[in-house]
């Protein structure tokens, strides 16, 4: 067994019904990518949220009066929803998944915006709010005070939408 | 990655803030009247109770809460209504800044604690101001 070349280890290895993280320490080259820390599906999860409500803003402003749509500064709260998916994505390494077409609130299968009122603006960014704060006790102190500042956005929108 | 923050410490800051705030709205007050001084009391005795709140936390932890100074040195000069209404805003800025430290700690209901006061803080800032923030309490918002 000394005279075994390096070649065939990985044989001798399989052989023994060894895989190689049994011999080597560190990742698993044949186990595949490894699974996402939690902090990062907590992200994901956190930024498909943060689209699926731009993509209400687009609806609420792509169907609503110019009056409505400026009497709610709606154009500036959709600004600060984009700059929170910015910032958002800034923190992760990996690329967001994509959303499903059924994960849009304000779409329909035609892809013509559905009728979106200020009052489900107001309700979404209180549910959004409350949504982050329950994610504040599992991530790391960073993601949790950014996470906690989006809420405390949100929380003004919804104030200044009537809530 | 941040460090955790230490709860006393970060409670601390918090009850600093409010300090200023209360001090500060005694000023803000007194050059708003109708409505904006009604919201400047009604604020006043928000963080007042916010500072109570505070102390008895800090207290069950085992520190002395830090007093409130008798003088607090203003950002600027405060003369009007409309000068009146920034110092709230900034005061309220500097509140929210200060629990935003709170959601730091390691201890989930000093977070959750402070993440809701900094959407009260915030809400009452957007109110001074006219306008909301992106990030309140983060640098840059």
């Amino acid at each position: 067994m000394l005279a075994a070349s390096a070649a065939a280890l990985p044989v001798l290895l399989a052989a023994s019904g060894c895989r190689s993280a049994d011999a080597f320490a560190g990742p698993d080259p044949l186990a595949g990518p490894p699974s996402p820390a939690p902090d990062v599906l907590t992200l994901q999860a956190v930024i498909a949220a943060e689209q699926a409500l731009i993509r209400l803003y687009q609806a609420a402003i792509g169907t609503s009066t110019r009056a409505t749509v400026q009497e709610h500064g709606l154009e500036a709260l959709l600004a600060q929803h984009q700059s929170h998916l910015t910032r958002l994505r800034s923190r992760l390494i990996l690329p967001a998944p994509t959303p499903s077409a059924s994960a849009s609130p304000a779409a329909t299968a035609s892809g013509t915006p559905a009728a979106v009122g200020i009052a489900q603006l107001r309700a979404a960014e209180g549910a959004s709010a409350a949504s982050l704060l329950r994610r504040l006790a599992t991530v790391q102190p960073g993601l949790a005070q950014l996470f906690a500042s989006i809420a405390a956005s949100d929380a003004t929108h919804a104030m200044v939408l009537g809530g | 990655m941040m460090a955790l923050v230490a709860p006393v410490s970060a409670l601390q800051d918090a009850l600093a803030a409010e300090n200023a705030a209360i001090f500060g709205y005694g000023v803000a007050g007194a050059h708003l009247t109708g409505t904006g001084q009604a919201a400047a009391e009604q604020d006043w005795t928000g963080h007042s109770e916010a500072r109570d709140q505070l102390v008895t936390m800090i207290a069950r932890l085992g520190a002395a809460p830090v007093a409130a100074r008798a003088f607090y040195q203003l950002p600027f000069a405060v003369h009007d209504a409309a000068s009146a209404r920034d110092l709230a805003a900034y005061l309220e800025d500097g509140v929210t800044r200060a629990y935003l430290g709170l959601v730091a700690v390691s201890d989930q209901q000093l977070r959750g604690f402070g993440a809701l006061a900094m959407q009260g803080s915030a809400e009452r800032a957007a109110f001074w101001r006219g306008s909301t923030q992106a990030f309140p309490g983060l640098q840059g918002s």
